[in-house]
């Protein structure tokens, strides 16, 4: 095949190009640039798909909210209903990068590219989120829980294209909270970070999902973590114990950016930070976002 | 202390190069490009160490679109380097560090280049590869240079992988020591960092008969020249280099490395050749690094905080190749002890080889981690006798006339002044909450004298313009040459346009290293400026018909004093056909002696520190004591850099230098894996600070007017901010975990698992 590049103007024309061998770019913050790191080689044929309308934009869906799959991070972390009851997506969208990665990288970009270490991953398990894909036989849903199948492969085939994530409306007394270990202010990576969504009603956690970044090869919940959590008081202690949990239920792999035993240590850590972070945002309690920023140091 | 001087009161100079710079106008190496260009690609070691049985370049010769490969047999068998002649520019015999180059290629396009040199066979017997420098002194270790011997070098007490033994000795240690009233130990390592300039590498080359002109993002043009005109065996005058803009360099650009490959490679394609490094080249690339470093420190201590001695034993990681670094040890001997009065001083300090990248000239080589370990230790000292470690610093510092430990008499320094005026600064002593805490560090540094020079001409139309051969690596040193030759001749700093980084115009310059660009350039341009001062007053004196007692140089005339209408203007002066050309270098200023230098061992000439820079730091950090990560909050820097000459750019030394040290100290640390490869040579893991990391900085400039030093009683300004920066920190994290982190750059990982070990 000839290398080719086409800038699609609508989602049929992308589908087409995908479907004959072209593999797509949204914001090019994952594919080029890891392209001039010598990662991996750009695709011979390339469909650029920011030109297309259909895919910006986020916008109420039934009682939740659809992010189009060009939605950027800046987008996403400024926007109020984002902000106000997906919480946790706005904390992982306002760190990544810096301003100009979060102007340009997008949500659909940041999902396919499937890093274990991306940022936008866990809070959107913990919200419930789905991907929805457009193929030549038509469109599909994938929850986002079950779409990573190792670092950079999804379950989708190469020929669908992504065209939104879809996040359901939180059950009443919903707070959700991301939170990543940051050696720096800007420009990290995550070395651990943990979402956390919990439901709050009368007192007692009725409902919590924990899910865990950079810790093993997928993105992915820890049950173990959750059911510490539903059934208690959503206090100090069953945080505690939750990340214990989280911790428990990791993986992680030793290389420059810390040990195994200090990444397993710090997953306890962020992951009650994120535990109570979002316990405290159910309760109707204010913390501000991003809450990585807002939990430094927190005892 | 003196008052903190108000930002109106700061002599404010906006530098030329910089609307280009900040607009995006300015042209860099890289921008350039020649018609008929072909693109260079070097093909690296395969190995870390090894023996190279054969070499075959003809397959890469043979692909389609390439102009020339080059191999050691297609250049003159040349050894280089400053201080030991142990570098090829091609490998031969061996290889010993990943970025040793085997081949070069020019080619139509930088792909096909990459193939070519990819095509390139070699064959190898691997040798274990020594990455741990401080088993390459064990007796029996494998040899990083068997042929050692043979090569030119300077003096300084080389020995198989020991490529510099330094010490420092005066009194006797042994004996004191049993005088102590504490003995405090302990050892420190310092990981190696990175220069880390915002541009890689660019040179371009082109030849016009049998002359090259090669412009390159060089800190040392005419280093660059010598080099090319030795390695290619041309004589000097066929050789022109030209610096475009450099876009930082912080001593990784010093010393002369590949503009000979380039200037070869574009002899043998018959076309102008490019070269432009990717970030993963600029990492690797040799002397881009600042050395590792263990240091073992013993202090003995009276109750009333007397040093009463210090012994200290050095390692330095020199990597493979010596480069312009072999004075190292001797230097890291004097950070050993720093700027402390103490009688009795036994420093043993060695240099070595091993199969890392070479180490060289990084913002003041040595002092940070030197200085680091000794700060750190310095508070573990007082520690040991219950007194606050700013009060230890507070009696031990050298006083003003005293002599330093080496016995060189200090007339005219400030120390005390910067530890009272940053103690001040950050509030020291003040209530803070239990996860953060203030630190102090002091360290000094010498300044560097050495001949250099400058035209001065003015031009018809009034203005001036100053011919340098200074380089402006970003510091803004060369920027401010103007406003030394304005204030000589009359004029205004904007007056003066500045023609630099050509070695076919200015005068030799040692180049943009060693803080010494103001301290010795700054010296000739207002020689060269005196000089013309004369030759307008001689001409005024006819013009005018008055004595030359009675003509003053203001506001761009020359006038009789007292009569404002007898005045000629300079633009008239100038116009008027005959040159006004004045040139100059001054008299280079030299260290007073110390007294022990004829019994130190490898004494390469800095037992005494000229003009030396006298600094303390003062770090306010928070520690996430969950994590380890610290955040630097607060920070204040008090500096005696004599006479400062021109603030906005003091100012923007310090606000850098702080940056890196704070960089240094924390996240900024290259790691090898057992065969000396570097593992983060990019900056996702190399972990540079942001903007956002930024703390507040407060500065204080203690203005000694220095004699025997720079213009105006200046000293350097330039290396100084990041030496104690590190100890600042390192001390302000261990008041909140308790203990000192004893391997640098302090990551989280290890604050963490310190805090850990105290039981915190
Ligand atoms: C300096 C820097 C810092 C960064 N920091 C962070 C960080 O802190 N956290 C983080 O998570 N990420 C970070 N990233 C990575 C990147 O910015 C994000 O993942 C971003 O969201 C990617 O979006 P994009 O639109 O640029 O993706 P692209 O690079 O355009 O695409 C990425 C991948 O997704 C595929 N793709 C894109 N859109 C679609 C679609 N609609 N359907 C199917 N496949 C698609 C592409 O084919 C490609 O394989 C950083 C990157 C840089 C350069």
């Amino acid at each position: 095949m000839s290398a080719t590049y086409l800038a699609a103007a609508s989602v049929e024309e992308a589908v087409n190009a995908l479907k004959g061998g072209a593999r797509c770019v949204a914001g090019g913050t994952d594919i080029v640039v890891g392209h001039r790191q010598g990662k991996k080689p750009l695709p011979a044929s390339i469909v650029a798909i920011h030109g297309i309308d259909a895919l910006r934009g986020i916008a109420a869906a039934g009682a939740g909210l659809r992010l189009g799959a060009l939605a950027t991070h800046e987008e996403i972390e400024s926007h109020a209903v984002v902000r106000e009851r997906f919480t946790g997506l706005a904390d992982a969208s306002a760190i990544v990068g810096s301003r100009a990665t979060r102007a340009n990288g997008t949500i659909g970009g940041n999902v396919m590219n499937a890093s274990p270490a991306m940022d936008t991953g866990a809070p959107l398990i913990c919200l419930g989120a789905t991907a929805v894909f457009q193929g030549p036989g038509g469109t599909r849903s994938i929850a986002v829980e079950d779409l990573f199948a190792g670092p950079g492969q999804t379950v989708a085939s190469a020929d669908e294209l992504l065209i939104a994530v879809d996040l359901p409306a939180p059950a009443l007394g919903t707070g959700s909270a991301y939170v990543r270990l940051e050696y720096r202010r800007q420009m990290e990576i995550a070395i651990v970070g943990v979402g956390a969504a919990v439901t709050i009603e009368g007192g007692k956690v009725t409902a919590a999902r924990v899910a865990i970044t950079a810790l093993a090869p997928t993105i992915h919940r820890v049950v173990a973590a959750e059911a510490a959590l539903v059934g208690t008081d959503g206090g100090r202690d069953a945080a505690a114990a939750a990340a214990a949990a989280a911790a428990a239920g990791s993986a992680p792999i030793s290389d420059v950016r810390g040990s195994a035993d200090y990444r397993r240590a710090m997953a306890a850590v962020m992951a009650r930070r994120a535990i109570e972070t979002a316990v405290a945002r159910a309760l109707g309690g204010q913390v501000s976002i991003p809450a990585s920023t807002s939990t430094f140091a927190a005892v | 202390m003196a008052a903190v001087e108000s930002k109106q009161a700061q002599q404010v100079f906006i530098r030329p190069d910089g609307k280009e710079k900040v607009t995006g106008v300015g042209r860099y190496t890289a921008d350039l490009n020649l018609t008929g260009q072909v693109h260079a690609k070097f093909r690296y070691a395969d190995h870390t160490h090894a023996r190279i049985t054969r070499i075959d370049a003809s397959k890469a010769r043979a692909l389609a679109g390439v102009f020339a490969v080059l191999t050691h047999a297609d250049v003159p068998e040349v050894r280089y380097g400053g201080m030991v002649q142990d570098r090829l520019m091609f490998a031969k015999d061996a290889v010993r560090f990943e970025g040793d180059i085997i081949a070069g290629v020019a080619a139509l396009t930088p792909e096909i280049a990459a193939q070519a040199a990819a095509l390139v066979e070699v064959d190898y017997e691997p040798l274990p590869a020594i990455t741990d420098y401080e088993s390459a002194m064990a007796p029996g270790a494998q040899l990083i240079h068997s042929d050692w011997e043979s090569y030119g070098a300077e003096d300084m007490g080389r020995d198989g992988n020991v490529l510099g033994h330094s010490t420092v000795i005066r009194g006797d240690a042994d004996a004191a020591m049993a005088t102590a009233d504490a003995v405090v130990s302990g050892r420190y390592v310092a990981d190696a960092s990175q220069g880390a300039p915002i541009e890689p590498r660019a040179i371009i080359a082109q030849w016009q008969g049998d002359k090259v002109t090669v412009w390159t993002s060089t800190q040392v043009p005419f280093a660059a020249r010598t080099g090319v005109a030795t390695v290619l065996e041309l004589p000097e005058s066929h050789v022109r280099v030209v610096v475009p803009l450099l876009g930082g360099g912080f001593g990784s650009k010093c010393d002369f490395h590949f503009e000979g490959h380039v200037a070869a490679l574009a002899r043998a394609a018959r076309r102008p050749v490019k070269l432009v490094f990717s970030r993963h080249e600029e990492f690797i690339a040799p002397d881009h690094r600042r050395e590792g470093m263990a240091v073992e420190l013993e202090t003995g201590v009276r109750k009333d905080g007397t040093i009463v001695a210090r012994r200290a034993r050095l390692v330095i990681d020199g990597g493979a190749y010596c480069g312009e670094g072999g004075f190292f040890a001797q230097m890291a001997a004097m950070h050993a002890i720093g700027p402390y009065q103490m009688e009795n001083v036994s420093i043993d300090s060695y240099l070595v080889y091993s199969n890392n990248q070479p180490s060289s000239s990084i913002r003041a080589p040595t002092a940070p981690q030197a200085c680091w370990a000794v700060e750190q230790h310095m508070d573990e000292v007082a520690a040991a006798i219950g007194m606050d470690p700013v009060e230890l610093r507070r009696r031990t510092l050298i006083e003003r006339g005293k002599a330093s430990a080496t016995g060189q008499i200090m007339d005219e320094i400030g120390i005390r002044e910067t530890l009272e005026a940053a103690a001040e600064m950050i509030g020291y002593g003040q209530d803070l909450p239990d996860d953060e805490a203030i630190g102090v560090a002091c360290g000094w540094w010498p300044s560097f004298g050495v001949n250099s020079g400058a035209y001065v001409k003015l031009n018809g139309d009034g203005s001036g313009t100053i011919i340098t051969g200074a380089m402006e690596s970003g510091t803004g040193a060369v920027m401010g040459l103007p406003i030394l030759a304005a204030e000589v001749l009359g004029m205004k700093p904007e007056d003066f346009s500045i023609l630099y980084q050509d070695t076919d115009a200015g005068p030799w310059d040692m180049g943009s290293s060693g803080s010494q660009t103001t301290f010795n350039n700054g010296r000739a341009v207002i020689c060269a400026a005196t000089e013309v001062r004369e030759q307008l007053l001689d001409m005024a004196e006819k013009e005018l018909e008055a004595s030359r007692g009675d003509l003053e140089i203001a506001d761009g005339v020359v006038r009789v004093i007292g009569s404002p209408d007898k005045s000629i203007s300079i633009a008239d002066l100038a116009g008027s056909g005959t040159p006004l050309l004045g040139k100059g270098s001054g008299d280079v200023p030299e260290a007073g002696p110390s007294d022990i230098a004829s019994h130190c061992i490898g004494d390469l000439g800095l037992t005494a520190f000229l003009a030396p820079q006298l600094i303390t730091h003062a770090a306010h950090v928070k520690v996430d004591r969950d994590t380890g990560v610290v955040r630097v909050l607060r920070f204040a820097a008090a500096h005696d850099s004599g006479k400062i000459v021109n603030r906005i750019g003091a100012d923007g030394q310090v606000y850098g230098g702080v940056m890196m040290g704070i960089g240094q100290a924390l996240t900024e640390g290259t790691t090898f894996d057992s065969e000396g490869r570097q593992i983060n040579p990019h900056l996702l893991d190399y972990k540079l600070m942001t903007a956002s990391d930024g703390p507040e900085i407060m500065i204080h400039w203690e203005e000694v007017v220095t004699p025997n030093a720079g213009p105006k009683g200046s000293k350097g300004v330039g290396e100084p901010p990041s030496v104690p920066t590190s100890g600042a920190v390192g001390n302000a994290i261990a008041a909140v975990i308790g203990r000192h982190v004893n391997q640098l750059p302090m990551t989280a990982e290890r604050v963490w698992a310190t805090s850990q070990e105290n039981g915190q």
